[in-house]
């Protein structure tokens, strides 16, 4: 027998050897769980989970849509759902040109993947676990939209709860197989970047024309199916479907591509990463993300700014140094979080108020990025302790460029309400609430970004609300005042008065998160005498 | 334990031709050009940045070249033929941490089908005295246990190319020169045996020596202690490599 033979014939008890292994490392796993403690997690994760979401459906009570209303999302809804599919496939393909979606063991890349078993098979198992996953989640999220859909627009319920969670889990699932059909052909970035960009535009085009041609659109098209005309045929939404499930196949069928390089990588990030979640440590999963995904700071920046003189505006000049090195990815995130908190605003102004948690949470998101000069000034903190002034005095000068960053970034919210078609009352509102929101949001990331994550190690209720807080804050301060303007304008009052009136609040809590971040920096960074 | 044939008809184990890798900016590899033969133990060295890693990993199909070919016994590195002919030893030992010693050994013996890896398995720890830890775990192990561990890895399957970076780190005297024996071993039994070492000692066994600097290839010739320790590289001339010494080539 040639060796060439004796490797073919060696396959299959390197595989058995796989699944041996696997099966004692998941039996010595589940020996470890204490079932009973499970469980009642669980439990209690789904009963409060489902009482509290019914609870906060039933208590926002919002209102029935009228037919123009349901006419234009019968007529742009599929696109526009559409889009969000493209955006979730085009993300899977610049992650699975980095080596995503798979998250390896670094023993398992020295030694299964390096070992002459089919690779392809050594990975199908795990790729299965994460489509599943994935697969889940979407459709959980889905089904949640689906109790929200419901109760304002006409339909079935259990038709909404069907067709949003099968959306759902066909959208995530969608974006997980492009990753792997990237990752396992390896596409090369830019590659995967123009197939992303094509697949984007035709969704957008979709969306300008109201028409339902790609797959995405038709996946689109299901998730609005209880709005569908007697006439209408089944076949678009199950071609959607349809295609969902060939890209999963073609992305199995090709796993045996997946770069060694780039699945060492992660590998080693990945643990990090996990490490960072469990420990709530959020500036270093943002810094971590950003090393899965290869974002780094340009090597020449888009503008280069003048010297300047003197210590006056150092730290301005540091700040936007920082900004104008900001790869080509980052600033389109910022401005399509930016887009997306403004099409959220005009969202939960015209009924539809879980939006504004959306608003919320793509403005912390955004402030993530806008506070890394901040973040930079604690990941050194010999420098800054070095420093003849004192750091709360050095922090709080950093926060002013950022803010005006943040101004930006709600800017294009604002230009993209109007260009959404939102009321005169309604722009007027997110007008007013430019500044106040800016400078909260970039505060609270602040805030969070010098979290001490070790500070209550042994206090875990602690660490949550530390991690919490900051979050929390922006969705008070950024969705009141829409929310408490909303209710003026319905009931005859002004509602850039009441948002005006909030907003003198929320620049009371930013002044509030000023001083206790002073203080806290003032206290881990002292001057030296 | 090593492979006593190759389906190849080339004599060489490694071939690399016009190897080159990039870094972004950083050019680690410059179209290098090597052969190495059957029973050859070649020492490795340069100094940090050289490119010897990025080397070995290509050898060992982690990393893909930017340009140029590489082939394991006629195989393309990387591919299953060539994964069944490469053993990579690590610079930082990678183990499961839920695997003792000996589950480690059978699995990977196992995933190579290693015939008989209970013996060898056995006579591989005792003779790296690692006989009382069978059962531990070795993501438990002290710096140089685990390196042992990791060598113990690479020598329970079988191949014809052995690859081997920085394996002296954090081995206390004696076990260095049990690692230099299981390496000579490995390379009388018909074995390529590739190490990247500062280390001198490897001087008295290997029959070879390779020196990189910044990517390029300038020392191909007899082990030369000064040159191991790397303190005595000769500078690559633009376009040429050492003058008077062989660039490359099996000998």
């Amino acid at each position: 027998m040639t060796d060439a033979a004796a490797w073919s014939a060696n396959q299959p008890s390197g595989l058995e050897a796989l699944r041996d292994l696997r099966a004692a490392r998941r039996r010595r796993y589940a020996e470890q769980i204490d079932w009973i403690e499970t469980l009642y997690r669980l439990y209690l994760g789904v009963i409060f989970g489902g009482l509290g979401l019914a609870l906060i459906s039933g208590a926002l009570a919002d209102v029935r849509v009228g037919r123009h209303t349901i006419e234009t999302i019968h007529r742009s809804g599929p696109a526009a759902l559409g889009l969000l599919v493209a955006i979730a496939v085009a993300g899977g393909l610049r992650s699975g040109a980095r080596g995503g979606p798979l998250v390896l063991e670094a023993a398992d890349v020295q030694h299964v993947l390096l070992s002459p078993v089919d690779r392809g098979a050594a990975l199908r198992g795990l790729a299965v676990r994460r489509v599943r996953t994935a697969t889940f989640a979407g459709l959980v999220v889905g089904l949640i939209a689906g109790n929200f859909a419901f109760r304002r627009l006409p339909g079935p319920p259990a038709q909404w709860f069907l067709c949003a969670g099968v959306f759902g889990a066909a959208l995530a699932a969608s974006g997980f197989a492009s990753a792997m059909v990237a990752s396992g052909r390896r596409l090369h970035h830019a590659a995967a970047s123009l197939l992303a960009v094509l697949i984007l535009g035709w969704s957008l085009i979709d969306l300008i024309g109201r028409r339902v041609t790609s797959p995405a659109s038709m996946l689109g098209q299901l998730a609005l199916w209880p709005l569908h005309s007697t006439g209408d045929s089944f076949a678009l939404p199950a071609a959607g479907l349809a295609a969902a499930a060939v890209a999963i196949g073609f992305g199995l069928s090709g796993l045996a591509g997946t770069s060694l390089e780039a699945a060492r990588r992660r590998a080693g990030l990945a643990a990090q990463l996990r490490f960072a979640v469990t420990i709530q440590d959020l500036r270093a999963v943002i810094l971590l993300r950003r090393q899965l995904a290869s974002e780094t700071p340009r090597s020449r920046p888009w503008l280069r700014l003048a010297p300047g003189d003197g210590p006056r505006h150092a730290i301005w000049q540091r700040d936007w140094q920082s900004f104008l090195r900001w790869p080509l990815v980052r600033v389109v995130r910022v401005c399509v979080l930016g887009a997306l908190a403004g099409l959220a605003l005009v969202g939960a102004w015209r009924g539809t108020t879980p939006l504004l948690l959306v608003a919320s949470l793509a403005l912390i998101v955004a402030a993530f990025d806008a506070v890394e000069p901040v973040g930079q000034e604690v990941d050194h903190p010999t420098r800054l302790s070095l420093l003849p002034v004192g750091a709360g005095d050095v922090i709080r000068r950093h926060l002013v460029a950022p803010v005006v960053m943040m101004a930006g970034v709600l800017i294009v919210a604002v230009a993209t309400a109007i260009a959404a078609g939102a009321p005169g009352q309604c722009v007027a509102v997110l007008v007013v609430m430019v500044l106040p929101t800016a400078i909260l949001t970039l505060c609270c990331a602040a805030l969070s970004v010098t979290n001490d994550p070790y500070a209550y190690a042994f206090a875990p209720a602690l660490g949550y609300f530390q991690t919490g807080l900051p979050v929390a804050l922006v969705i008070i301060g950024a969705g009141a005042p829409a929310l408490i303007a909303r209710q003026a304008a319905h009931h005859g009052g002004s509602p850039v008065a009441a948002a005006v009136e909030c907003e003198l609040v929320v620049l009371v809590i930013c002044r509030v998160v000023i001083a206790a971040l002073r203080h806290r920096t003032a206290t881990r960074f002292p001057v030296r005498s | 334990m090593t492979r006593s044939a190759t389906s190849s008809t080339d004599s060489a184990v490694l071939r690399a031709e016009g190897l080159r890798r990039e870094y972004d900016e950083l050019i680690a590899l410059a179209a290098l050009d090597l052969r190495v033969g059957r029973g050859e133990l070649v020492a490795l060295v340069g100094p940090n940045g050289a490119g010897k890693t990025t080397l070995l990993a290509i050898a060992a199909g982690l990393l893909d070249p930017s340009d140029g070919t590489i082939q394991i016994c006629g195989a393309a590195a990387g591919s299953v033929a060539a994964r069944a002919e490469t053993s990579y030893i690590p610079d930082t030992p990678v183990f499961y941490q839920d695997l003792s010693l000996g589950e480690h050994l059978e699995y990977i013996a196992r995933l190579h089908a290693a015939p008989d890896w209970q013996a060898h398995g056995a006579s591989l720890v005792e003779q790296l005295g690692l006989d009382q830890w069978w059962d531990k775990l070795p993501t438990q192990f002290s710096r140089g246990m685990r390196q042992k561990a990791s060598i113990a890895l690479g020598f329970i399957r079988p191949f014809s190319l052995l690859l081997a970076d920085e394996p002296f780190d954090g081995l206390d005297p004696p076990s260095r020169l049990v690692l230099v024996e299981m390496l000579r071993a490995a390379s009388a039994a018909g074995a390529a045996v590739i190490v990247s070492t500062h280390r001198t000692e490897i001087a008295d066994i290997s029959s070879r020596c390779i020196a990189l600097h910044d990517g390029q290839l300038v020392y191909d010739g007899p082990p030369d202690r000064s040159v191991i320790s790397s303190g005595e590289l000769p500078v690559p001339r633009q376009g040429a490599g050492a003058p008077g010494r062989p660039r490359s080539g099996t000998r």
